[in-house]
C-alpha cells in the first residue's frame, strides 16, 4: 500500500513515514475495498454473480485502482453475457496498470478473434431489438428473437430472464420454468430471476406434486407403449365395464339429443330452406325461359304449316304439270303409229294414278284412257310374252314387271294373271302371289288355272 | 403476482461494442480516496486562512 499522497510505501502506522500525512482512515478505506473484493471473489466461486458485482461496484468505489477487482468485475460480466460491460472494465484496468495486467490477454483473446467478438455484438443487437417488440407488444417476434439469442449466446443471461419473463407474460409456465433454472446455473443467486421462479411456482404444480402425482401411477412398458395406469385401482369388473359402456352410450346419445342433434337440424333447415330459395330462383327464371321457348316453338311450328301448304301447293302445281307433260308425250307418240306402244304404255306409267283419278279433269281422264285402251291389245301381249318368258328363264323381276302390266292392260287375261301368281311365288314373295291365286280362282273357277291356283294356295299355306 | 409492463421496464438495451468507447470515457471513476483527498485538501485550505 502507497501513500495516497507522496506514493511512497507506507509502514504500520497511521501516518506517512516519508511526507508525515495522517493515512489512518486511508487505509481502512483501502482494508474494506480489500474486503469487499474478497467477498466477491468467494461469490464469485460459489456462482453468485450478482452478489459479486454488488461487493465489485462497491469496493469500486471505495479504490478504483483496485485492478483485481476491476478484472473480476468485467469476467463475471463476461460470464453473464455483458461483453461490452466487461470490455471496458478490462480497459480501464489496462490503463490504470499497464504492465503484467490479466485484463491484457482478455483484451487481446477477443481482439485476436474478430469473428467472436463479432458475433457477440450481433447478440447485443438482437437482444436490443427483442426488447423494442417487447415494447411495442410485438411478444412473438420477441420470442424468436431471443430465442436467436440464446442459441449465439447461451450465457446471455437478461436474454433468459426476459424469455422467462415472456413465457410468464404468455402463461407458459413449463418454458418459464425451464429459461430461470438454466439461468440459475449462470447467476445462482440472481434476484430477478428467483422472484420469477417463485411466481413461476406459485403458478405451477411443483415437481414434488408431478412425483406425487406419477406416484399414484402405474407406468410400465408394453412393446414399444408406455402404459400409464392409476395405482391402487382395481380392475374393473366386467358388469361394471358393462355399466360405464351403457352410462356413456346414453350420456352420448343424451348430449347427441339434446345438444348436437337439434343444431345440426336447425342448421339442415336454413341450408335446405338457402337451397329452396336458390332452386325457386333457378324454377323462375327456367320458367320465363320455357314461355318463351314455347312462344317460339308456336311461331315456328305456324311457319313450318305455311311452308308445308306453300310445299303441296308447289308440288300439286308440279305434278300436275307432269302429267299433262307425260299425257302429251304419249299422245305424240300414239300419233306417229310407229309401233311404239310399249314406249306410250311407260310412258303412261309415269302418270301419278292419284293425280288421275282425283284432280285430272274430265278431258284428261278421257285422252289418257282413249289412249290406253287403243294401245291395250298390244301392249297385253308383248309384255304377257316378254313377263312368260323372262318367267322360264327365271329372271322374276322381269317378269313380275311385264305381268303386271299384261294383266293392268289385260285384266281378264287369265293366263296373264295365273303366271303373275307363279312369278311372285318363284321369286318367294308368296303374300303377294297368294292373293293372286285367289283372283284366279274367284275369276276364272273350273278352270285348270284356278285348280292349280288352289293347290299352290293350299302348299303355301301348308295344309 | 408479477407486473409484465412494470418488469419490462426494469431491462435495459445492452451496450453494443460502437459504444464501448464512449461508455468508458463517460465512467464515472471518483472513488472514496479521491473524496479523502478532496476532504483533506479542503480542510488545510481551511486552516491556512
Amino acid at each position: 500500500m502507497n501513500c495516497y499522497k507522496c506514493g511512497r510505501p507506507l509502514s504500520e502506522k497511521n501516518f506517512c513515514t516519508s511526507c508525515g500525512v495522517d493515512v489512518g482512515l486511508y487505509k481502512k478505506i483501502i482494508y474494506t475495498a480489500n474486503r469487499l473484493y474478497n467477498d466477491a471473489l468467494d461469490k464469485a466461486t460459489v456462482r453468485d454473480l450478482s452478489g459479486a458485482i454488488t461487493c465489485l461496484k462497491q469496493c469500486l468505489k471505495l479504490n478504483r485502482d483496485h485492478v483485481e477487482a476491476r478484472n473480476l468485475l468485467g469476467l463475471v460480466y463476461f460470464e453473464r453475457g455483458e461483453v461490452v460491460a466487461a470490455l471496458s472494465e478490462w480497459v480501464i484496468s489496462k490503463n490504470i496498470r499497464p504492465e503484467k495486467n490479466i485484463a491484457d490477454d482478455y483484451i487481446r483473446v477477443l481482439q485476436e478473434n474478430p469473428g467472436r467478438l463479432d458475433s457477440f455484438n450481433q447478440t447485443i443487437k438482437k437482444y436490443n431489438m427483442a426488447l423494442a417488440y417487447c415494447q411495442q407488444d410485438s411478444t412473438d417476434l420477441a420470442i424468436i428473437q431471443l430465442k436467436k439469442v440464446i442459441s449465439m449466446n447461451p450465457k446471455f443471461l437478461e436474454a433468459r430472464q426476459l424469455l422467462a419473463l415472456l413465457y410468464i407474460n404468455t402463461q407458459e409456465w413449463e418454458r418459464a420454468r425451464k429459461e430461470l433454472t438454466r439461468a440459475l446455473r449462470i447467476d445462482a443467486n440472481n434476484t430477478t430471476t428467483l422472484r420469477y421462479l417463485k411466481e413461476v411456482e406459485e403458478m405451477q404444480p411443483s415437481e414434488e406434486e408431478h412425483g406425487k402425482k406419477k406416484k399414484e401411477a402405474i407406468v410400465y412398458k408394453s412393446g414399444n407403449d408406455t402404459v400409464i395406469q392409476p395405482a391402487g385401482k382395481k380392475e374393473t369388473a366386467g358388469l361394471q365395464a358393462v355399466m360405464n359402456i351403457v352410462i356413456g352410450v346414453v350420456l352420448g346419445v343424451g348430449i347427441a339429443y339434446f345438444l348436437v342433434l337439434p343444431a345440426r337440424i336447425r342448421q339442415a333447415q336454413e341450408d335446405a330452406n338457402v337451397r329452396f330459395a336458390e332452386v325457386s330462383e333457378l324454377l323462375d327464371e327456367k320458367t320465363v325461359e320455357a314461355d318463351g321457348l314455347n312462344a317460339q316453338i308456336e311461331a315456328l311450328m305456324r311457319e313450318k304449316e305455311d311452308l308445308s301448304d306453300s310445299l303441296n301447293a308447289a308440288r300439286g302445281t308440279g305434278s300436275a304439270l307432269q302429267a299433262d307433260t307425260d299425257l302429251i308425250e304419249a299422245a305424240l307418240l300414239h300419233l306417229q303409229d310407229d309401233g311404239s306402244e310399249m314406249e306410250i304404255a311407260e310412258t303412261l306409267a309415269l302418270i301419278d294414278r292419284v293425280y288421275l283419278e282425283q284432280e285430272a279433269t274430265e278431258s284428261f281422264r278421257n285422252l289418257y284412257y282413249t289412249i290406253k285402251n287403243e294401245i291395250a291389245e298390244t301392249v297385253a301381249k308383248k309384255s304377257y310374252d316378254a313377263g312368260s318368258d323372262a318367267l322360264r328363264a327365271e329372271d322374276y323381276d322381269v317378269a313380275i314387271e311385264n305381268l303386271e302390266r299384261a294383266v293392268e292392260y289385260a285384266p281378264d287375261d287369265g293366263e296373264a294373271l295365273y303366271n303373275l301368281g307363279n312369278a311372285y311365288n318363284r321369286s318367294g314373295n308368296t303374300s303377294l302371289a297368294i292373293p293372286i291365286y285367289e283372283q284366279v280362282v274367284e275369276q276364272f273357277p273350273n278352270t285348270e288355272k284356278a285348280r292349280k291356283s288352289a293347290n299352290y294356295i293350299k302348299e303355301i299355306r301348308g295344309e | 403476482m408479477i407486473n409484465f409492463e412494470e418488469e419490462l421496464k426494469k431491462f435495459h438495451p445492452s451496450l453494443e461494442v460502437e459504444e464501448a468507447e464512449r461508455t468508458i470515457k463517460h465512467q464515472d471513476l471518483t472513488d472514496m480516496v479521491d473524496v479523502l483527498v478532496r476532504v483533506v485538501k479542503d480542510a488545510k485550505e481551511e486552516l491556512g486562512n
